[in-house]
C-alpha cells in the first residue's frame, strides 16, 4: 500500500479525543529520535508537545481517543474534512476500547447515573466508538497504549510514501518466535493471545503473564467463540471469560455477539 | 563405525565437543516445554526429553533474522552469521525434518543465510522419549539414516554411537580416551532397547494414499468443524520442524537512505500468508487455510512426506485441534 506525498515536508496534526492521552505520549517517548524524526514533518498541531496549533489543511492526521461525546464529533469531522490521509492511533481511536466495555450493556442515562450521580446526559455522551465508526480510516496502529518501535516505523513509513507495516497476527506468533512457553498450554491460565493483534512481542506471557488483550482482537479474524471454549475448557465460567474479552473489545461485532452480560445498576466486577 | 560411551563420561564428551562450537542442548524450561538453549551448566543438561516446542530448525531458519544491510546508492550487504555451532540431543524426527528443509534450502538455489549455519553446525542425534501423541513410525521418520554427525543411542548405562559424516568421525578421534568399541552383548543389548522405543509409539496415522482422499475431500465437513475452533493463530506451522514458509519486511533508517531487510517464519495459517500485490488473497477464509495446511503436511517431498510424526502441532495447539484425529475423521476409517 502506498500514498502519494504531495509536500516533502508533510503536514501532519496529532489529535485527542476522549482517552489518556497516552497514545501522544508514546510518540513523545520515541526519545532517541524524537527532534531528528519530528523535524521531517511540518507540525501544525501536536497537543501534548506544544500549545501552538494551526487551523489548516493536512497531509495527515493522527487521532488518539475515541469518539464519545457530540464535541467529539465535530472535532474528528472537522479533522477528516481537512486532511489527505487519516491514522488512527491506539485502541480509543481504532474501537472504543476500555471505554467501550459497557456498550450493548447498560444505557448511557444509567452510565451517567453510576459515575455522575445524575439521569441527565450533561456531557452529550455517545456510545464510546472508534473513529472508525464515523468517518474513513486510512491507517490504524493499534495499541493500548502504542509501541513506540510501531510509532517510529510508521512514521518512517509515511515519509517513504508507504502505509505503514501493522501485525494482522496474533500474539501467539510471537511467543513461539520467542520460545516463550505458552500460558494456556502450560498452566491453563485466561490468555487471550490466540485472537489478540500481535506487535508487542508478547511482552506479557514473555514474563508468565496472560494475555488481557490491550492491543485489540483482529477485525474480521477473531474467533471469540474458540476463545469462549478454550477458557471454559479450562474451569472459567462465562460471565468471567466475557467481561475479560470485553475489557478492551467490548465494541468488535464477534465478541459483542458473544452474549449480553445482565449488568445491573451499581454491580462492580471482582 | 559405532563407539561405545558410557554415561559417566558424558560430561567429558561435552566439554569436547564445545571445542568444535558452542553446544545447545535441551534444558527444561517449563512442565511441558523443552527448549534447545546455549548449555552453561551439565547438569541442566535434559537427553531424555520427549520433544522441543521450537523445533531445532531454529538453528538454520532463524525465527527472526536480519538478512541485509540496505542502501538506497550502494545497493545491499549480506548479513551472514558463521558462528560454529554443536547440536546435542536431536531426535530422528527432527533430523528428518531438517533432511525435508535441506532439499528446499540446499538445492539449485541454495539459501545462503541457511547453508552458511548448516555448514558451520554439527548435529549430533539421541534417541527419543516416545509419549502418545508420536506417530513417526506412520510417517517413516522414526530413524534417521543420515543428516546427522553423529547419532547416540542410549543403551542403559551407555551410548551405542553412529558415526554418521568426516566431522563426526573427527570428534570421535578427539575422545579416544572416553570411547570404547561395541562388544556382542552391546549390540543384543542395542536391539532389545530399539524394539522397546518402537512398540512405545502407538500412535497411527493411516497415510497410504492420504493424498487421494485429502484432494477427494475438499468439501468435507470435518474441515469447517475444525475451522470452527481454530484461531488461525499459527501456533501449529510455528512449532512444526518442517515448515519453511517466511515472510520479509524492509526496515528503513531516519534518513530513509539506509535500512534493514529481514525475515522472520511465516505461518499459512495467519490470514496474510497468501496474500499477494493488488490485494488479492488466495485463502480469505480459515477453512481454506486448514485444508491447505493439512494438504501440504501430507504431501510430498522427492518422495518424503512433509510430516515427521512429531506431535507438535497437536500438542501445542490452544484450541486443542488433534492432527491425526482431523486426518481419521477425512478418511472415514
Amino acid at each position: 500500500m502506498t500514498w502519494i506525498i504531495k509536500n516533502e515536508k508533510p503536514k501532519i496534526g496529532v489529535f485527542s479525543l476522549t482517552g489518556c492521552a497516552g497514545d501522544q505520549l508514546m510518540i513523545l517517548n520515541l526519545e532517541d529520535t524524537l527532534i531528528e524524526l519530528l523535524a521531517k514533518f511540518d507540525i501544525k498541531s501536536f497537543q501534548e508537545a506544544s500549545s501552538y496549533s494551526e487551523n489548516t489543511k493536512l497531509d495527515i492526521a493522527f487521532i488518539e481517543g475515541s469518539v464519545s461525546t457530540d464535541h467529539d464529533l465535530k472535532i474528528l469531522k472537522n479533522i477528516r474534512e481537512n486532511s489527505s490521509l487519516l491514522v488512527a492511533i491506539g485502541d480509543c481511536a481504532i474501537n472504543g476500547c476500555v471505554q467501550a466495555m459497557r456498550n450493548n450493556q447498560t444505557s448511557i442515562a444509567e452510565r451517567m447515573l453510576d459515575v455522575y450521580g445524575v439521569k441527565d446526559n450533561v456531557y452529550n455522551a455517545l456510545e464510546p466508538k472508534g473513529v472508525g465508526e464515523y468517518v474513513k480510516v486510512d491507517a490504524e496502529i493499534p495499541g493500548c497504549p502504542i509501541e513506540k518501535e510501531e510509532v517510529f516505523n510508521a512514521f518512517i513509513s509515511l515519509l517513504n510514501g508507504d502505509m505503514p507495516l501493522i501485525p494482522d497476527y496474533p500474539v501467539c506468533v510471537e511467543c513461539k518466535l520467542n520460545g516463550y512457553p505458552c500460558v494456556i498450554i502450560e498452566e491453563s491460565k485466561p490468555c487471550l493471545g490466540p485472537i489478540i493483534t500481535a506487535g508487542c512481542d508478547a511482552r506479557c506471557p514473555g514474563l508468565g503473564l496472560d494475555c488481557i488483550g490491550c492491543r485489540g482482537a483482529i477485525r474480521g479474524e477473531t474467533n471469540a467463540k474458540a476463545e469462549l471454549e478454550t477458557l471454559r475448557k479450562r474451569g472459567y465460567n462465562d460471565k468471567y471469560i466475557i467481561n475479560r474479552l470485553r475489557f478492551f473489545a467490548g465494541n468488535f461485532e464477534d465478541i459483542k455477539n458473544l452474549g449480553v452480560r445482565e449488568a445491573s445498576k451499581g454491580e462492580r466486577d471482582e | 563405525m559405532y563407539k561405545k560411551l558410557f554415561k559417566k563420561h558424558l560430561e567429558n564428551f561435552i566439554s569436547i565437543l564445545s571445542k568444535f562450537g558452542v553446544v545447545y542442548a535441551p534444558v527444561k524450561k517449563a512442565s511441558k516445554l523443552y527448549d534447545f538453549t546455549e548449555l552453561t551448566d551439565f547438569k541442566e543438561l535434559q537427553l531424555k526429553y520427549t520433544r522441543t516446542m521450537i523445533p531445532p530448525k531454529k538453528f538454520f531458519l532463524k525465527p527472526k533474522e536480519p538478512l541485509y544491510l540496505l542502501n538506497k546508492d550502494k545497493g545491499f550487504k549480506e548479513i551472514v552469521d558463521d558462528s560454529k555451532t554443536v547440536l546435542l540431543g536431536v531426535h530422528s524426527c527432527d533430523i528428518n525434518a531438517i533432511n525435508l528443509l535441506d532439499r528446499v534450502y540446499l538445492n539449485q538455489f541454495p539459501d545462503l543465510f541457511y547453508k552458511t549455519r548448516r555448514d558451520n553446525t554439527i548435529i549430533i542425534g539421541v534417541s527419543c522419549e516416545p509419549d502418545e501423541n508420536c506417530f513417526c513410525t506412520s510417517t517413516g521418520s522414526s530413524h534417521a539414516l543420515r543428516g546427522f554427525d553423529l547419532f547416540m543411542h542410549e543403551v542403559d548405562d551407555r551410548y551405542i554411537i553412529r558415526v554418521g559424516s568426516l566431522k563426526g568421525f573427527q570428534i570421535i578421534s578427539e575422545c579416544k580416551n572416553i570411547l570404547a568399541d561395541t562388544s556382542l552383548p552391546d549390540i543384543k543389548e542395542f536391539k532389545r532397547v530399539e524394539a522397546e522405543r518402537i512398540k512405545r509409539i502407538s500412535l497411527n496415522l493411516n497415510v497410504n494414499g492420504i493424498q487421494d482422499i485429502l484432494d477427494l475431500s475438499h468439501d468435507h465437513s470435518a474441515w469447517q468443524e475444525n475451522a470452527d475452533i481454530c484461531f488461525g493463530c499459527g501456533t501449529c506451522n510455528l512449532v512444526c520442524p518442517t515448515c519453511r514458509c517466511y515472510d520479509v519486511v524492509d526496515y528503513l533508517k531516519l534518513d530513509l537512505k539506509n535500512g534493514l531487510r529481514a525475515r522472520r517464519w511465516d505461518s499459512c495459517m495467519l490470514r496474510q500468508h497468501a496474500l499477494v500485490a493488488g490485494g488479492l488473497n488466495f485463502r480469505p477464509t480459515r477453512v481454506e487455510r486448514l485444508y491447505n495446511r493439512f494438504n501440504c503436511k501430507m504431501s510430498f517431498s522427492e518422495d518424503s512426506l512433509n510430516c515427521v510424526g512429531c506431535g507438535r502441532c497437536t500438542v501445542y495447539c490452544p484450541a486443542d485441534i488433534n492432527f491425526v484425529e482431523v486426518l481419521n475423521q477425512v478418511r472415514e476409517d
